[in-house]
């Protein structure tokens, strides 16, 4: 029945030493370098001031774009599969546009829009409404750009999910949105819960955009990802990597504590 | 009742799936919609339940107009083909999904959900996820799930077509005992008739959108009133004759017609179905206590061994005016064939019967199915002609109550095009579209495939739209081939009250004043019979032809049909304009004409007759063949 | 999370019915409890009364190297001075990035108050571009240059190819890593000290042109910024690399160095402007910009550049930093006439379109 326990490692041993120098070894080369000034550097690089904002500003904006994103992806997604109208299909496409769209265009996009020089901004400004330079900018920025990973992972598993299902649900005596809570949303954990992981790490490590409508002000807008390149920029390469360090194992920990809580219970065999 | 149905209708974009099914199902009754794949009986129960939009129609469960009522509200339980059960709850947590909703007390949800696992066979399994089971347990979880809320209505949309045969079996049975002991009014949809006569108190059996006929299964079985029913479910023989003297004639032999059989007028066309069961096979001719009818002499053709019975299919020849519709006959060879099941019995040993021997074929018992009416095929041209063809063609299609084909013909690159046309006259036909109406498109030269179409159809009556010019090739050739009545269209009354029989008297006259008489009958037209004379006429003539016309009253009466006749002097030198007059004079709506057989001399005389009749009136006419 | 609930509700059913299970009930709080972890340090600083708000904000754009001296250094002794004058807590809100990157973001509207640029080109972009209405940082003191600092070679440690003036990187077997003049401010400054460093020292035009050409023949690798060039150098390529002062000083104290300061007979000085943006400035905001910009020259600031290795406008103070090397004949880009001659007369007229295309290259239009 199993092929020889030998053989079984061959293609695992392969894709390690395939992935070794295109991922492994730069994620490891962050750590070594955040850890070249020893753990007191590296405490103290943490202890910074703009470290912890950036790192918390970052935190609460990935959390934010979760959030929002996840609601507006499953619903984005749940529009896409259950109705059909006119235009559908074109939809369907212009909401994974963002994917393709390099950020940088996307942040100057946001900001010929919104900025105060922008199509909308001029209007807002004498208003004293500015929503760039500031974290309203941000969060439209992360969410313009993780849009699509929400949809991608929550729309798949709802084409899949058979219309008798809800139907069930419907004849069984409950509304729409019991329906949506009870029978849908628990059918769609798998992938919500995978989509608000991308979401959330894409946000955390985003760059381009932000870069352009943050107005990257220090304890103010600066995520850590622009705390990373100003601290480069400055030539701090030591308190750049421990950021980005402390980013990578955070993305790992949701990861693994999303994959935990989600396992399929225990004791299951079927 | 606990059901009504009025009437309901679903269309999907332009295709009508369901059409004007009105059914009444009883409290407590367990209802079987029974149908082949596609039928429409699905679309029928998710309608019931609310989960199909209704294009036309009305729903009542219990008393209450649920038609508008979202599924929700309409207090169903639905076991789906493929369950449907929620994967993320256990078997007690599927359960209880009702009453959870329903904000029953978690005690009380536990005690029901408990307690109806027990019923259907799940008893301590509740704690189980859906994907621990099997299919007959699943099955059984989306029937406790739709049980647990006490809903008033119990549909299950094919619920053991996932399942192997023994599971089914079982489970049938036990969803016979659960639905017996709660007493829920349940409706069952199948594709199995086995399953449908197993477990149904009544069937209703769904063919391409419309109920053809509903009643219990031995109703259904011994005595269904249509082909379709007839064949669909069980095994059947079903032959076609002609009522001739009052008895049903099948080539060489006669049968009395059944004293609860449906009325058939002279000269309808009969179908007779028989079951294997009740046919005889043997060696040997039936004594005549037996009280069996002998059909004459077929060979065995085909046995096959299953158990408790042997199958035997009789190929039957030299049987000439009797046509078979079940089973198939094979094509292009002038013989049919008859199933026939006998009992095995191991103590006769293998006296039965064999491959190839000869044998005595009779009847024990036969039914004979509802009258079909008139078989008439429309050609519906786009053009005026062809509109009014179609148009007053449906006025007597309608009345003829028969099978009604929808023709046209088409270049190939116009196909849709034609097929969009005959769409649109089959959704307006006057009394809507019913399943005895069909549609078809042929590609070609129209002359020559109408004339196919005519002949390889069996018809028994063509429509044609007509110029002004006259009789038309395609006419005269449809005389000619078939000798079917053809009705030449050009304008288009509005109703059919009066027709003018236009007789000659004899033989040929017989024809056109019967199936005038038929026309009329069925329209509750007015019928005049005229017959010219000539001024010349011997007196023996005048005598043959007032015999004539008693014949006709009397044929007319006979068919309740409020008739009168004439015979005219013809005072000018032509025939044709005292027709037309009279025609005028009369307002008649449809002009009855005889035509001669082809071969007969006095074709090419009628031939000209009949143009000048056509030239001079632009009114509906007629025309029929002589009988052979 | 709607989810979480049901399931949370589901178990409490369980509770009550069966018995508890803890490890069911550990999947689902443990994560919680970690998520709403971290979602309480990341929004620690916001919760009310955790901290207070600063009454008081300055906006403030400037160049990358200067910032970690601005927030460790001269806005904590300016905060100092604010709170003894009146009593206010001062805020500073501080954006650091290429020079360049910061000007392109005031033209699309960010809203700094006071921003520090290295190039004078690109306050006159502003000017340009609207934001400021004339070249208002001239009537700061010293023309709004606030601090300096000269353009240095930096070679290999032991200096193996024995550099000792800019007029050895011409010579032949030297290999230079430079900055591009056409997207780098760093790499503008570096063209006008090679090549009038020559006339300094009293040679001809032709012999300046002739080092310019001889040093960029030399060119062995060159990139979009300054940043990035350094790094080419620090990761191996070349021998010698033309770059600020401060930033090879700051690397010295971090003891990051792998190089040595070779001090030009003549170079130039990159004097790194201020410009104070109005528009973005309320009316009561007014007093406290004014007062922070006027303490960018006072004393107590000038000596901090000097501390982080700037050169301060006044020479006196220059004398508190040992590390600084002599550089007897420093000259500025007003020696040239301004940026307005300096750059259409060498960097256009003489690098872009002799230089460039005798080396076989021609300048992207």
């Amino acid at each position: 029945m199993n092929p020889r326990p030998k053989a079984v490692l061959v293609p695992p041993l392969l894709l390690v030493l395939t992935l070794l120098p295109l991922l492994l070894m730069p994620l490891g080369a962050i750590f070594v370098f955040a850890g070249r000034a020893g753990l007191p550097g590296l405490i103290a690089t943490l202890s910074q001031p703009d470290a912890q904002f950036a790192l918390r500003f970052s935190l609460l904006i990935a959390f934010g774009t979760a959030v929002v994103n996840g609601i507006l992806g499953t619903f984005a997604a749940y529009v896409l599969s259950k109705y059909r109208f006119r235009g559908r299909e074109a939809l369907n496409i212009v909401v994974n546009l963002p994917v393709a769209i390099p950020t940088v265009v996307v942040g100057t996009s946001l900001l010929l829009l919104w900025g105060p020089i922008g199509l909308l901004g001029q209007l807002l400004d004498p208003l004293g409404i500015q929503p760039m330079f500031a974290p309203a900018g941000v969060l439209l920025a992360h969410l313009f750009v993780t849009f699509p990973y929400m949809l991608g992972a929550v729309k798949p598993v709802l084409d899949e999910l058979e219309m008798t299902y809800e139907e069930a649900a419907y004849t069984i005596g409950a509304s729409r949105w019991q329906t949506f809570r009870h029978i849908i949303l628990p059918a769609l954990r798998g992938g919500m819960l995978s989509g608000l992981l991308m979401t959330f790490a894409h946000s955390l490590g985003e760059f381009g955009a932000t870069v352009m409508v943050s107005g990257n002000l220090r304890l103010r807008t600066q995520t850590a990802p622009l705390f990373i390149f100003a601290q480069f920029e400055a030539g701090n390469i030591e308190a750049a990597n421990a950021v980005a360090a402390v980013l990578a194992l955070i993305s790992f920990a949701i990861f693994m504590l999303l994959q935990w809580a989600t396992q399929r219970r225990s004791g299951r065999v079927s | 009742m606990s059901i009504i149905l009025t009437d309901l209708t679903a269309r999907y974009g332009a295709d009508t799936v369901v059409n004007c099914v009105s059914l009444e199902i009883a409290d407590g009754e367990l209802f079987v919609l029974l149908g082949g794949s596609g039928s429409g009986k699905s679309t029928i129960l998710r309608m019931i339940a609310g989960l199909m939009p209704l294009a036309a129609g009305r729903v009542e469960i219990d008393g209450r107009d649920v038609t508008n009522l979202p599924p929700q509200q309409r207090d169903t339980g639905f076991v789906f083909q493929n369950y449907s059960v929620f994967q993320h709850m256990t078997v007690a947590q599927n359960v209880e999904f009702g009453l959870r909703i329903r904000r029953v007390a978690s005690s009380d949800r536990r005690r029901r959900s408990t307690e109806l696992l027990d019923q259907v066979g799940l008893g301590g399994l509740g704690a189980r996820f859906p994907d621990q089971l099997s299919g007959g347990q699943l099955q059984r979880v989306a029937l406790a799930r739709a049980l647990a809320y006490e809903p008033t209505v119990l549909l299950l949309d094919e619920p053991f077509s996932a399942l192997d045969v023994k599971i089914r079996a079982q489970l049938r049975q036990s969803l016979k005992e659960i639905q017996r002991q709660l007493g829920v009014t349940t409706i069952l949809v199948t594709h199995d008739q086995e399953e449908a006569f197993e477990l149904a108190d009544r069937i209703a059996v769904i063919e391409r959108g419309f109920l053809v006929e509903v009643d219990t299964p031995a109703a259904l079985y011994h005595k269904p009133r249509t082909e379709f029913a007839a064949t669909f479910v069980g095994g059947g023989n079903v032959l076609v004759g002609r009522m001739e003297g009052g008895h049903m004639r099948l080539g060489s032999v006669t049968l009395p017609l059944p004293p609860d059989a449906p009325p058939h007028e002279e000269d309808d066309s009969v179908r007779l179905l028989f079951r294997p069961e009740t046919v005889y096979a043997d060696a040997k001719l039936p004594s005549q206590q037996q009280g069996i009818h002998v059909l004459g002499e077929g060979s065995v053709c085909d046995e096959i061994f299953s158990g408790s019975q042997q199958r035997l299919r009789l190929e039957m020849r030299g049987f000439e005016g009797v046509r078979s519709l079940a089973p198939p006959p094979p094509y292009g060879r002038r013989i049919f064939y008859i199933d026939a099941v006998r009992i095995s019995d191991p103590a006769a040993g293998p006296v039965g019967v064999e491959l190839g021997q000869r044998v005595w074929v009779g009847l024990s018992r036969y039914h004979v199915l509802d009258p079909t009416g008139l078989k008439v095929l429309i050609a519906c041209a786009e053009t005026p002609a062809g509109q009014a063809a179609a148009a007053f063609g449906g006025l007597v299609a309608r009345a003829a109550a028969g099978p009604t084909t929808l023709l046209a013909v088409a270049e190939p690159e116009r196909m849709t095009a034609a097929r969009d046309h005959l769409e649109g006259l089959r959704r307006r036909w006057p009394g809507g579209p019913s399943l005895r109406l069909t549609s078809k498109v042929r590609l070609g030269v129209a002359a020559t495939e109408v004339l196919t179409e005519a002949q390889e159809g069996d018809y028994e009556l063509v429509v044609l739209g007509r110029q002004r010019e006259g009789l038309g090739a395609v006419a005269q050739q449809i005389l000619q081939r078939t000798e079917t009545p053809v009705l030449l269209v050009q304008e288009t009354p509005s109703q059919i009250a009066r027709i003018l029989v236009c007789t000659a008297a004899g033989e040929p006259g017989k024809s056109d004043v019967r199936f005038g008489g038929r026309i009329a009958r069925r329209t509750g037209a007015a019928v005049k019979v005229l017959h010219i004379a000539h001024p010349d006429a011997a007196s023996w003539q005048h005598r043959r032809a007032e015999q004539h016309m008693a014949a006709a009253q009397a044929v007319l009466d006979g068919l309740g049909v409020e008739a009168e006749t004439q015979i005219e002097e013809q005072r000018t030198p032509e025939l044709v304009p005292a027709i037309v007059a009279e025609a005028q004079a009369g307002d008649y709506d449809l002009l009855v004409i005889g035509a001669p057989t082809w071969r007969h001399p006095a074709r090419l005389r009628w031939t000209d007759f009949a143009t000048q009749i056509l030239r001079s009136t632009a009114r509906p006419v007629l025309i029929v063949p002589m009988a052979t | 999370m709607s989810e979480l609930r049901h399931r949370l509700a589901e178990h409490w059913h369980h509770w009550r019915t069966v018995h508890i299970n803890w490890r069911q009930l550990g999947r689902i709080l443990l994560p919680m409890l970690i998520l709403g972890g971290l979602l309480v340090y990341a929004a620690w600083p916001w919760i009310p009364g955790v901290r207070e708000p600063a009454v008081r904000t300055v906006v403030l754009y400037g160049f990358s190297i200067i910032g970690e001296m601005m927030n460790d250094a001269v806005f904590p002794a300016f905060q100092a001075l604010w709170e003894e004058r009146t009593g206010e807590q001062v805020e500073f809100v501080s954006a650091f990035s290429a020079s360049g990157t910061v000007t392109n973001q005031m033209i699309l509207g960010v809203p700094a108050q006071v921003a520090i640029l290295s190039l004078e080109l690109d306050a006159l972009r502003l000017v340009e571009a609207g934001v400021l209405p004339a070249p208002t940082w001239r009537d700061l003191p010293h023309g709004g240059v606030v601090n300096r600092t000269p353009f240095i070679i930096l070679v290999r440690p032991g200096n193996p190819k024995a550099i000792l003036d800019f007029g050895d990187l011409a010579r032949r077997g030297v290999g230079v890593v430079h900055p591009d003049p056409l997207t780098s401010g760093g790499a503008q400054w570096a063209v006008l000290a090679e090549y009038h460093s020559v006339r300094m020292l009293g040679g001809t035009e032709a012999e300046a042109f002739d080092q310019l050409i001889g040093i960029w023949q030399n060119v062995v690798a060159q990139a979009a910024s300054a940043r990035a060039v350094r790094t080419q150098f620090e990761s191996g390529f070349g021998d010698v690399l033309i770059t600020y002062e401060q930033e090879v000083l700051s690397d010295r104290w971090r003891g990051r160095l792998s190089g040595e300061i070779v001090y030009p007979q003549s170079t130039i000085f990159s004097e790194h402007i201020v410009v104070v943006l109005n528009r973005n400035i309320l009316p009561e905001d007014r007093e406290l910009v004014d007062a922070f910009v006027t303490f960018l020259w006072s004393e107590t600031a000038q000596r901090l550049y000097v501390d982080y290795g700037f050169r301060s406008v006044d020479e006196v103070l220059n004398a508190a930093n040992p590390d600084f090397g002599m550089i007897p004949y420093a000259f500025t880009v007003d020696d040239l006439g301004g940026w307005e001659k300096a750059k259409p007369r060498i960097v256009d007229g003489i690098w872009r379109d002799q230089v460039l295309p005798s080396l076989g290259l021609e300048a992207a239009p």
